[in-house]
This record gives C-alpha cells, sequence and structure tokens, in this order.
C-alpha cells in the first residue's frame, strides 16, 4: 500500500517535473540563464587569460627582482625566491643612477605634460569652436604633424637647435612641447578638438548672454567639463614624455649632471659590464657573480623594473579618473 | 530699436573678439607648426638630394648629388644584415596584418568591456597597462638579456605551460593555419600593446551610442549576436578609419624600420633624409588606399544618416 502510494507520488511529482520543463515560459527563462551564464563563463576565461598575459612578465620580473644575486642561475629557484634580497634592486639603481635620474625624468615629464596640455587644449579649442576661414585647412596641418614621422625631421630640428644653443638641454624639449610640436601633440590636439566639438553650443551661449567674454567661456566653462580629456591627454603625455627614447637622444638632453631614467637603461643595457664598472656598481658584489653573464642580464631586467615602477605606482592612483573619464571622453565625438 | 543695434553691435563685437582669440590661442601652435615643423621638414627634403658633411672649419658642406641617395637607400647600404627594403617589406606585412587583427580584436574586447559584469573597472585598468609599460628603452634591454630568455624558457615560459602547436595541429587544421596561429600568440603582448588606444576610442564610441536602441532591441527579442551587428557595428563604423590611421602610424613608428634608420651613423644624414622620405611616401600610399577603402564601403557614413 505504501509502496504505491510512494510511486504514485514519485510519478506525480515527475509529471510536474516534466510539465514544468516543457512549458514556454519557463523554457525561455532557462534557455536565457544558460546562454548568460555561458557568456559568462566565456568571458571570464577570456579576460582572465588575457589579464594573466599582461601581467605575467611584469611579476615575474618583480620576483626575479627579488631574487638574492647568487641564486641567478640556481635551477631550484623558479618562482619564490628561496633568500628575498634588495641587492639587485640596489646594484641596479646605483647603474641607474636612481635618485637623481627619477627626479629629473618626473621634473622632464611633468613640466613637458603641463605644457603641452596648455598648447594642444588651447589649439584644439580654436579649431572646434573658434572657427575662422581656413582654419579647416590649417587643421590638415595638424594632421600633417600626425602622419610625418619624425625622423624626416630629426636632421633640419637638430641643426636648428644647435644654432639656437639649445642642444644638450631640457628646454628643448620644452620649447617642443610648448609650441605644440612635442610627442604626439598631432594626437591630442584632435582628441581636444573632438571632445570641444561634443559640448553643447548651449554653454557657449549662456556664458556669452552673461557676459563672459571668449576666453573667460574657455577657461571657467568649457574646461572645467573637459576633465575627462584632461585626464587622457595628461596622462598620456607624461608616460609618453617618460618613455621617449628618440627626442632625448637626438636633442643630448642626458648627461652627467641632468640623467634621465630611458638614456641611462638604453646605456647599461648596450653594455652592462661597462655600466656597472664606471658607475662603481660592481664593488658592491664580488667577482664570482659579476663574472656570471646571467647576473648581468638579471641587473638589466631589474633595471628596466626600475624604470616602470614609478609609472605602474601612479598608474594605480589616477586608474579610476582614467577608466572613468573614457565614459565621459567622447574622444572620437 | 536701440537696443536691438546694442545687443546686435555686442554679438558682432563677440564675433569679432572670437577671431582675434582663435589667433591668441593658435599662436604657438602655429609658430611651432613652421618653425619647427614646416622648415625642418623642406630642409630635410632639400638634404635628401645633397651629400653632407660635416667640418670643422666650414661648417656643413653641402654636396648635390641627385637621386643618389635615394637608389643607395633601396639599393646598396645594408645595416647589420638586412637591406633597407626587406625592413620596408617586413613593416608593410607587420602593418597589414595588424591594422586587421587589432581591430577586430579591440572591438571585441571593447564590446566585451562595455558589457555590465563584476570587476569590470580592474580588468579596464589592466588592460591599459601595456600601453603605459609600452616603453623602447624597456624593450630593448630586455631584448638584449639574451641570458635571461635563456633561464625563461626553461621552466616557466608561457610556450611551456601547454604545448598548443601539438594540439592545433591534433584538432586538425593545416600547418599553415596553426603557423599564424602561434605567429599571433606569440606575439600577443605587443599586440596588446598596440591595441590599448584602439579599445579606447572603440570604447568611447560604443559608449556615445545611445541606449534605447539597445533596449529597443531587447522588446523585440533580438539575440546579442544581431544587436552587435545591427547596432554596435553600423554606429562603429565611422570610427574605424582614425583607429585604422592611429595603428598605422604606432606600426611604423614602433616598427624595426624606425630603428633601422635610427641605426644610420650621423654622418649619413642625406641618406638618412632620403629614408625617411621614402618611409612618409610609403604611409602616404597606404593612407590613400585607406581612404579610397573608406570611400568605396561608406565606413565614414553612420548608416542612420
Amino acid at each position: 500500500m505504501t509502496k504505491t502510494n510512494l510511486r504514485n507520488k514519485i510519478k506525480v511529482y515527475f509529471n510536474e517535473l516534466k510539465d514544468n520543463f516543457n512549458e514556454p515560459g519557463k523554457k525561455m527563462k532557462r534557455k536565457r540563464i544558460i546562454k548568460k551564464l555561458v557568456i559568462s563563463v566565456f568571458r571570464f576565461v577570456l579576460l582572465f587569460g588575457l589579464s594573466f598575459v599582461i601581467l605575467f612578465p611584469t611579476i615575474q620580473q618583480i620576483l626575479m627582482a627579488l631574487r638574492a644575486p647568487e641564486d641567478v642561475n640556481n635551477p631550484a629557484v623558479i618562482w619564490i625566491p628561496e633568500i628575498w634580497s634588495f641587492k639587485n634592486i640596489k646594484i641596479a639603481s646605483v647603474v641607474l643612477d636612481y635618485p637623481k635620474a627619477l627626479l629629473c625624468t618626473t621634473k622632464l615629464s611633468f613640466i613637458s605634460m603641463v605644457l603641452q596640455i596648455a598648447s594642444t587644449a588651447l589649439a584644439g579649442y580654436a579649431f572646434s569652436r573658434l572657427k575662422f576661414k581656413g582654419s579647416n585647412i590649417l587643421f590638415i596641418g595638424v594632421l600633417l604633424t600626425i602622419i610625418i614621422p619624425p625622423h624626416a625631421l630629426s636632421l633640419a630640428q637638430y641643426l636648428y637647435f644647435i644654432d639656437l644653443k639649445l642642444v644638450g638641454k631640457e628646454s628643448s624639449i620644452y620649447l617642443m612641447s610648448g609650441l605644440g610640436m612635442g610627442i604626439r601633440s598631432g594626437i591630442f590636439i584632435y582628441i581636444f578638438r573632438s571632445f570641444f566639438q561634443g559640448l553643447p553650443k548651449e554653454l557657449e551661449e549662456s556664458a556669452q548672454i552673461d557676459g563672459a567674454g571668449v576666453f573667460r567661456t574657455f577657461w571657467s566653462v568649457m574646461l572645467p567639463n573637459a576633465r575627462g580629456a584632461l585626464v587622457t591627454v595628461g596622462l598620456f603625455a607624461f608616460v609618453w614624455q617618460w618613455n621617449d627614447t628618440y627626442f632625448i637622444s637626438l636633442f643630448e638632453v642626458s648627461h652627467g649632471d641632468f640623467p634621465l631614467l630611458t638614456a641611462r637603461l638604453m646605456n647599461a643595457a648596450e653594455g652592462m659590464y661597462n655600466a656597472l664598472f664606471i658607475t662603481g656598481g660592481i664593488n658592491l658584489i664580488g667577482k664570482d657573480i659579476w663574472s656570471n653573464p646571467l647576473f648581468l642580464a638579471l641587473i638589466t631586467n631589474v633595471s628596466a623594473l626600475l624604470m616602470m615602477l614609478p609609472l605602474l605606482i601612479m598608474y594605480l592612483f589616477v586608474q579610476k579618473q582614467f577608466v572613468e573619464s573614457i565614459e565621459r571622453t567622447g574622444i572620437v565625438g | 530699436m536701440s537696443e536691438k543695434v546694442k545687443k546686435e553691435r555686442k554679438f558682432k563685437s563677440y564675433e569679432t573678439q572670437k577671431k582675434i582669440w582663435a589667433f591668441i590661442f593658435l599662436a604657438p601652435w602655429l609658430l611651432g607648426f613652421v618653425g619647427l615643423f614646416m622648415i625642418p621638414m623642406l630642409t630635410s627634403f632639400r638634404y635628401s638630394f645633397y651629400h653632407l658633411l660635416s667640418t670643422v672649419d666650414e661648417g656643413l658642406v653641402l654636396t648635390w648629388v641627385g637621386f643618389d641617395n635615394y637608389y643607395n637607400a633601396l639599393q646598396v647600404e645594408a645595416i647589420g644584415n638586412t637591406f633597407f627594403k626587406a625592413e620596408l617589406l617586413a613593416t608593410l606585412s607587420e602593418v597589414a596584418i595588424n591594422i586587421l587583427v587589432i581591430i577586430i580584436f579591440s572591438l571585441f574586447i571593447a564590446v566585451i568591456l562595455n558589457a555590465e559584469f563584476k570587476g569590470r573597472a580592474i580588468v579596464r585598468a589592466i588592460f591599459f597597462i601595456p600601453v603605459i609599460l609600452n616603453s623602447t628603452a624597456v624593450v630593448f634591454a630586455l631584448s638584449s638579456g639574451e641570458a635571461m630568455s635563456g633561464i625563461l624558457s626553461g621552466d616557466a615560459g608561457l610556450g611551456k605551460v601547454f604545448d598548443l602547436e601539438n594540439y592545433l595541429l591534433r584538432a586538425g587544421l593545416t600547418g599553415n593555419m596553426v603557423g599564424f596561429i602561434n605567429y599571433l600568440i606569440s606575439r600577443i603582448y605587443s599586440i596588446l600593446a598596440l591595441a590599448g588606444v584602439p579599445i579606447l576610442l572603440f570604447l568611447a564610441s560604443i559608449q556615445s551610442i545611445p541606449r534605447h536602441l539597445y533596449e529597443a532591441a531587447e522588446i523585440e527579442g533580438s539575440t546579442q549576436y544581431e544587436m552587435f551587428w545591427l547596432i554596435t557595428l553600423p554606429n562603429v563604423k565611422p570610427h574605424l578609419l582614425t583607429v585604422a590611421i592611429f595603428i598605422l602610424i604606432d606600426t611604423f613608428i614602433s616598427s624595426p624600420l624606425s630603428r633601422y634608420i635610427d641605426g644610420l651613423r650621423r654622418t649619413q644624414w642625406g641618406l638618412r633624409a632620403a629614408m625617411s622620405w621614402l618611409y612618409v611616401v610609403v604611409v602616404a600610399l597606404i593612407l590613400i588606399i585607406l581612404l579610397a577603402i573608406n570611400k568605396i564601403f561608406k565606413w565614414g557614413e553612420s548608416h542612420y544618416d
């Protein structure tokens, strides 16, 4: 009796489940849930994989930097250092003349960033909001500066700067940035132009009715609304100046009194032994270690890390604003 | 009446004021454009037809050599063991692959990063790291450490994590295909580095698409796939050209070709100028091709117009 009862119960339950399963509304809902799940799993795998590819070399470099120099080709040490040590970093910072070079590079990048923002924002605003006859023809000039590579101009610029007695001075970089011919200034002008174009005309008109002049409109109404573009351009200008090797070496900006990280790194990478010898970094370590080519490679690696680390730390702080700024930049208009 | 005149005069003065300020705003750029761009450009164009010799007492001595520099660049001169034309061809094929691969890749990533999901902010932040760390000096330093890659490939290199090549071959793909996939994977970091700004551009472009289009599509019951092809892609299309031009310029600037030109000795300025101008001509040709494609397929126009 109880057995059939139970069997009936199961049967009823099973039928219910079956009906439930075949009901079109629920079927669709289930289908959607499965689809969503598949998409999010796929997305997770893809994004996780790519993030891994991006972060992997840097993490590896950091771990390698923290190995003791004696362990450089210890086959037992792959990931986690056996003996944690800051010795590699110490030697690399001697090679790079780190504190001083860091200060000089930061100063150069910061001033050039401010000048770049100023010159390109003004030009971008003029090209988008203060149109006059021929301004579109002038804008072709901006496109030309984007398209023509710096190599085509380098010699003439170099000779010109010799005449101006600017070669070997940081002011050569400032002059280029201040006059809107710095690293990729053309792209920045393009970004600012399309951004200002996207701002509503009413903003300008209401400012004008309230009695603001052109400059006042630009300074107190348009610019505060352009924060997204300012953050984007500022970040790129700073980073590209920091990483620049081309103009630095063309104008011979880096020298003993004004060392720059990129130039020191390039120099060191070309001949690590010489760099160690000249800077005296070699005295910090025994001969059995510096005669190992792997150790020299390791120091090169650590030097590269030391150059990138300040940028990474800075990015950690501005990252949120930068990512948010994308939402509002309207770069492409 | 007088009020109206006054207003009109005020408006007119605003217009003239605008012109004056336009000039003031553009002054630094104009100065730079003429002094630091146009004049050096013309000078370097002139130099490409000369042989330059830097002497102590007479300064720069120019001798007219006609098209010799161009001929040398294309036929004779070699640095290390490569020729200029070989580097040029290599860069051209790189550009062709890059434009296609990066446009597809960055559009794909931009669409994914635009969707709502947990941890989106972190992933977005991570994706722009390669743009920040993309430095010639770092690349140079790491590539010169050949010994280091020896350590890495031995035990912890990415390629050793799983044997992809073998797996793909067993899956029935042809050798060429596997080679191409392998090539892309080995270049994933440089692709990511170049894709940062295109992702940014696409993301901004996708975000400017009005939300109600997607809402309407959802109510009509269209799938994500249809939404991509019928809403996202047509709206992104006008910006494809911008992205393509950016990739073109970026690939050329970071290509071995640039390093080849920079590698010339400082005395060979004429040759260097000639090579730079050949480079400009090639970039201009590709640009014209891109513009022509743009005209033919009407990329530049949104399909809602």
